[in-house]
């Protein structure tokens, strides 16, 4: 028994369903094989526990020999030679469990680390259909909760773990070897309290799970009680809340209660089991030292080490939960780990020309269905099925310095269009160049540098301004910032924050307006100064100050480069080259907003919807201004 | 604490009888090893042997039993108070006044619902235990000095220093690994953002430079993993080694001691085996002190919420609301009838909201708020049904100051519907029948036509059903709003306000439900809040706020002739909405 604070909270996130034995052999393989970089630290360690145990099992035979060839023939000397013994074992185990513990910590944190840095850097190297797929909750969980549990068995399991197994083991070497007779008999004692314990670990299990659940049921009901309270108030209905939050809150309870109830029928048994076995023992022994198959000393020893017996089991039987959930969040980690991405870099990839064209050539694309869950350890890319095509066939030509608005109901394919022209995915077939290169044949690098897409909603990450803007070209100066930010018209606007460019934005930028975080994201663009631009047009509006700067950024942004543009306000089309129409996947039409207009066909018609939706909403007011 | 113990003296009582007795069974099993081998193994007694290891049975039985008991009824007891505690406070927090909730974070008050009454359990499960474990400390010092003054002084020696070494070290500990938790938090934040924010990663192959963040803070993780696995070495085997050098000073002095003939060989197995008992017991004192600590830090968060008492409460001398007859066509003297008399409000001192501000209703007349943001509409609508209390004179509901009526029924008599609507994962008809659970299905339904809601519930896949919140179902905003609405009419309140409660309603949509919303307002006291012109006509009269007052008061069309003012707040507002209306795609 290890006190309370093992009864709640840290066990309950920890249940997993286990693994199978093969999963379990992989994971293992696996395991030693990313600690390779540590082998002598790991050999070392091995040693050290190895000695640890052999300290710990030394006193009972220490005792042992005072007793048979001390007292039993008052040999003070042979007394002295073991209390001797006794005392330098003790200070080696006081020695070797230091070290153990440090060696133990140093090779766990730097693997955890190690494996933080190894599945990040995987994960950012994933395309973005991983992403689509995945829900982000799930990916971070992966890095968050997963490795968190492996932390709490680095920190609090291991070396128990592997110093009580090594005990268990060197208990019943030690016993077997003193006597095997009375060992045998001892053992009789095991079975029956392995047998306890997998019942014990079966039920508790699935009690643990229940808890689990009725733990998330309270907390929703508590969380939705505080969200809802106004309205609860408003309408008077605060005892029927009580009465149904009461209702969780006693489930919790009883759920509670069925683990408590478990464990107290567990750990008196395996309290009773270890007076059970010295009973065994005693009577056993009793009768072999009348006939003289043993020593007194040697029962002593016995009486003692059933004690390293039975409390490994104990605590083995406790940690087995740590240690299946470790198992389950690495299995997992492993399987992240051998997801491909689909977007990568081809050997003898070259960068791509300074300036170019973008070219789309009879491209036919459709995203993986969901089926295929990267959690899967066989859930490589290539076994994924592909769902209807969202483009087919379609071509567009894209001018250097031409800019581009593509136009098209929800759901037409625009989105897509532009995310491929930015190689966010690769076509299943056709091509899309940049100047006379295949986008597919590229350096990345080179790639991100050329082509930069600007989203709806300007993302930032938690840090300062500055950091923000680096994201874009991380190695550019002071000066380089200062002077896209003069580009864009928008150093004053930048100085006027708290604290000017190392103002912190908080996380998302919530320290910012939805139009300054714009500015943010439409300045970051410009310091990264690619020759194509994507640009999602935000459809939320701005604070009526920050739109007009937003607008006046964009038109410094789009001076000389290439630009596509998912247009949202058809009044962005209308501004634009050249623009492209599309419906259900494929270009309907190309054209200027004139010559589009005046044929009269679908973008004519998407123009006449969109600008009576815009009369609709200004009648109501301009009927009344009459 | 204690007053929460009370309703469960006897199971205390009970299990502390039960933490004695395991005790007691605990002490006594090693000197009934001690007899065994003094009585039976040495002199070869079988008799002896088989008797004294029958009543070793008998007491090791008794200890496993009152083990159980012992542990069942500390841990029941202490989760039975963590549950009444957890719902006290969810009560308490039903009926604390908006100002508090407005300022304090569902978070904050989940966490003391949650993590902080974790801890109070956990210390009062460690108060049977812990008593349990004294006397075991006790009893077992008394044991071995009766036994062996000077051997039992040797082994003992050391021990209090592992109490000591033990409560240090959980002191160390604790801020260490709050730290550590704070740098796991640091790694989950970088993880979290560069997913979430993949496709500008992405889109300018900045990778590397989260990498570089993500290194950063993986490598905080591990400078801090180590400063406590440092923390752990050095103290740890310190604890282990402390009741070793005991064991020692047993074997050696004990040996001595056995061939000198002042002790028997019994005593000396006993003497190690009573060693090897104390030492869970002092660690665990170390353990209680930590977290007594943490435990009365999170019991003053808790007392802090219950403690607060609700700004806005019963009167003590509560008056009724004047009658009025539901079925009368014409509705009466006090059917409704609202009064503003010189309110002033500010929701922090030097932050005015209203001033001087009066204004009458009479019943049954619809009366639309209009003005810009932050003028004091929605404040003018929540000082209504007591949402907030007035900082100087009184808002009168058909004569009566609304601070002299009982919350309860003021507040059903007072139906709102706020801006942003609120449901609860429930079934939709739940959610309509929210103010009265027990109204039958054709009230319902009648509420949910009217609001011109009927319509889409009935093609929701289980009609009205259909449980709201669950994965991969929900409503668009105007849905929602409509849904909110219905509430509102299900509660045939004498008072309905609307605050901007069509505002997300597809304006194409709106004229739908303006025919039913006539209906409702019909004979009913309304406060509209709108800025939608159509809606603003159904009132009689506009009252056009700004900066706390009464600029203009009149009907649309007088105030759309007269007010410059009016018709710029309308044109800005009018602008804002049509930002809103453009649909966009969603990503594929």
């Amino acid at each position: 028994m290890r006190g309370p604070a093992r009864g709640t909270g840290q066990v309950v996130d920890g249940i997993e369903e286990p693994l199978s034995p093969e999963e379990a052999r992989r994971v293992i393989r696996r395991t030693v094989r990313l600690l390779a970089p540590y082998r002598i630290m790991v050999i070392t360690a091995v040693v050290l526990l190895v000695v640890q145990t052999a300290t710990l099992l030394a006193g009972p035979a220490l005792l042992r020999y005072a007793i048979d060839s001390g007292i039993r023939r008052d040999d003070v000397g042979a007394i002295d030679r073991a209390g001797l013994a006794f005392l330098v074992v003790v200070v080696v185990g006081f020695a070797t469990s230091r070290a153990v513990i440090r060696t133990v910590a140093r090779i766990g944190e730097s693997f955890l680390r190690d494996l933080r840095e190894r599945v990040f850097r995987h994960l950012t190297g994933l395309s973005l259909d991983f992403f689509d797929r995945e829900k982000a909750g799930v990916i971070v969980s992966r890095m968050t909760s997963d490795i968190d549990a492996l932390q709490e068995l680095v920190q609090q399991g291991l070396v128990m773990f592997v110093v009580n197994a090594l005990l268990f083991v060197g208990a019943i070497v030690v016993l077997m070897a003193m006597s095997p007779l009375l060992a045998l008999v001892t053992f009789a004692a095991v079975p029956p309290v392995v047998l306890v314990s997998r019942w014990f670990r079966r039920e508790s299990n699935s009690a643990y799970l229940t808890l689990r659940d009725r733990i998330g049921a309270t907390l929703s009901s508590l969380q939705e009680g505080l969200s809802g309270v106004r309205v609860v108030q408003a309408f008077a209905q605060e005892d029927a809340q009580e009465e149904q939050f009461r209702s969780a809150n006693r489930e919790q309870f009883e759920a509670h209660l069925r683990t408590i109830s478990l464990q107290s029928r567990f750990f008196p048994a395996i309290e009773f089991a270890g007076v059970a076995a010295s009973v065994i023992v005693l009577v056993a022994g009793g009768y072999m030292v009348k006939s003289d198959a043993v020593t007194v000393g040697t029962v002593a020893a016995f009486v003692l080490y059933l004690n390293n017996l039975f409390e490994p089991i104990n605590q083995l039987s406790q940690l087995f939960s740590t240690i299946q959930s470790a198992g389950a969040a690495l299995h997992k980690l492993y399987a992240l780990l051998d997801e491909r991405p689909t977007v990568g870099e081809r050997p003898g990839a070259y960068d791509l020309p300074a300036t170019g064209g973008l070219g789309v050539d009879s491209v036919t694309f459709a995203y993986r269905s969901e089926e295929a869950a990267p959690g899967d350890a066989s859930g490589n890319g290539d076994a994924t099925a592909r769902s209807e095509p969202v483009l087919s066939n379609v071509s567009v030509a894209v001018a250097h310095g031409e800019r581009v608005a593509l136009v098209g109901p929800t759901g037409a394919g625009k989105s897509t269009l532009a995310k491929l022209m930015a190689r966010f995915y690769d076509p299943d077939e056709g091509a899309v160049c940049f100047g006379d290169t295949d986008l597919r044949d590229a350096t990345l690098g080179s790639l991100r540098e050329r082509i930069v897409v600007v989203p709806q909603e300007g993302f930032l990450f938690n840090g300062t301004v500055r950091d923000n803007l680096l994201v874009g070209r991380p190695d550019a100066t002071s000066d380089d910032i200062a002077e896209a930010l003069d580009r864009l018209g928008l150093t004053d606007r930048f100085a006027a924050f708290p604290d000017g460019l190392d103002t912190e934005v908080r996380e998302r930028g919530s320290r910012l307006s939805a139009g300054e975080r714009q500015l943010v994201s439409l300045a970051r663009a410009a310091l990264a100064d690619p020759a194509v631009l994507v640009l999602d047009e935000a459809t939320s509006n701005l604070d009526p100050g920050t739109e007009l700067a937003v607008e006046r950024a964009l038109i410094e942004l789009m001076r000389g480069r290439t630009v596509v543009v998912i247009a949202h306000r058809l009044s962005t089309a209308a501004r634009a080259d050249r623009v492209v129409v599309v419906d259900d996947g494929r270009v309907v039409e190309e054209g200027t907003h004139a010559e589009l207009l005046a044929k009269g066909d679908h973008y004519a018609a998407l123009y006449a919807s969109w600008a009576s939706g815009r009369e609709a909403s200004v009648d109501g007011l301009a009927g009344e201004h009459e | 604490m204690g007053e929460a113990l009370t309703p469960y003296r006897r199971l205390v009582l009970l299990g502390s009888l039960f933490a004695v007795t395991w005790t007691a069974a605990k002490v006594a099993v090693p000197s009934l090893i001690r007899v065994v081998v003094d009585r039976g193994v040495v002199p070869g007694d079988t008799d002896a042997l088989v008797r004294w290891s029958a009543i070793l049975v008998v007491v090791g039985l008794s200890q496993a039993v009152s083990t159980g008991l012992r542990r069942y009824l500390a841990f029941k007891v202490s989760l039975q108070i963590e549950a009444d505690l957890r719902g006290r406070l969810f009560a308490h927090l039903q009926r604390l006044h908006f100002a508090f909730h407005d300022r304090t974070q569902t978070g904050e008050l989940m966490s003391r619902a949650n993590t902080d009454l974790q801890q109070i359990q956990f210390f009062l499960v460690f108060i049977p235990i812990t008593l349990a474990n004294l006397l075991t400390v006790v009893s077992v010092a008394v044991v071995l000095l009766l036994t062996d003054v000077r051997l039992a002084l040797l082994a003992l020696a050391a021990l209090p220093f592992l109490n000591i070494a033990a409560t240090w070290f959980s002191r160390r500990l604790h801020p260490v690994v709050m730290a550590l938790q704070e740098r796991l938090a640091g790694v989950a934040s970088v993880v979290e953002e560069s997913v979430a924010g993949i496709r500008v990663v992405k889109g300018f192959g900045s990778e590397g430079l989260q990498q570089r963040r993500l290194e950063e803070a993986a490598g905080r993780v591990y400078t801090e993993s180590m400063a406590a696995a440092r923390l752990r070495g050095a103290f740890l085997p310190f604890l282990d080694l402390l009741p070793m050098l005991g064991l020692v000073a047993i074997l050696w002095y004990g040996s001595r001691e056995v061939v000198a003939g002042h002790l028997t060989v019994g005593e000396l197995v006993q003497f190690n085996a009573y060693v090897l008992l104390l030492i869970w017991p002092l660690r665990m004192v170390g353990m209680l002190v930590a977290q007594t600590a943490r435990s009365a830090a999170s019991a003053a968060r808790v007392a802090e919420v219950l403690d607060t008492e609700p700004a806005i409460a019963d009167p003590t001398r509560p008056v009724a609301l004047p009658k009025h007859d539901a079925d009368d066509a014409h509705p009466a003297v006090g059917a409704g009838a609202l009064a503003f008399e010189g309110v002033e409000f500010h929701y922090g001192p030097g932050r005015p909201v209203l001033r001087g501000f009066d204004l009458a209703i009479r019943p049954g007349e619809a009366v639309a708020l209009v003005g810009p943001t932050g003028c004091g509409k929605t404040t003018v609508a929540r000082l209504i049904p007591r949402f907030y209390d007035v900082t100087q004179g009184r808002v009168l509901l058909d004569g009566v100051d609304v601070r002299d009526v009982r919350l309860g029924d003021l507040r059903r008599n007072v139906g709102l519907v706020f801006e942003e609507t609120f449901l609860f994962s429930s079934s939709v008809a739940a959610n309509i029948a929210f103010a009265d659970p027990d109204a039958p299905m054709e009230s319902i339904r009648r509420a949910a036509t009217l609001a011109g809601a009927d319509e889409f519930i009935r093609a929701l896949p289980r009609g009205y059903d259909t449980v709201l919140g669950e994965r991969g179902f929900s409503l668009s905003g105007g849905q929602r709003q409509r849904l909110a609405i219905a509430r509102a009419i299900l509660a045939d309140p004498r008072v309905l306000i609307l605050d901007d409660a069509t505002s997300s309603v597809d304006p194409t949509k709106e004229h739908e439900i303006r025919d039913a919303m006539a209906e409702v307002m019909a004979g009913r006291t309304t406060i509209v809040i709108a800025h939608r012109p159509a809606t603003i006509a159904l009132a009689d009269r506009v009252v056009l706020l700004d900066g706390g007052r009464i600029i203009a008061e009149g009907t649309h069309d007088e105030l759309l002739a007269t007010s410059e003012r009016y018709r710029a707040v309308l044109a800005q507002a009018l602008a804002a909405d049509q930002a809103r209306a453009p649909e966009a795609e969603v990503p594929s």
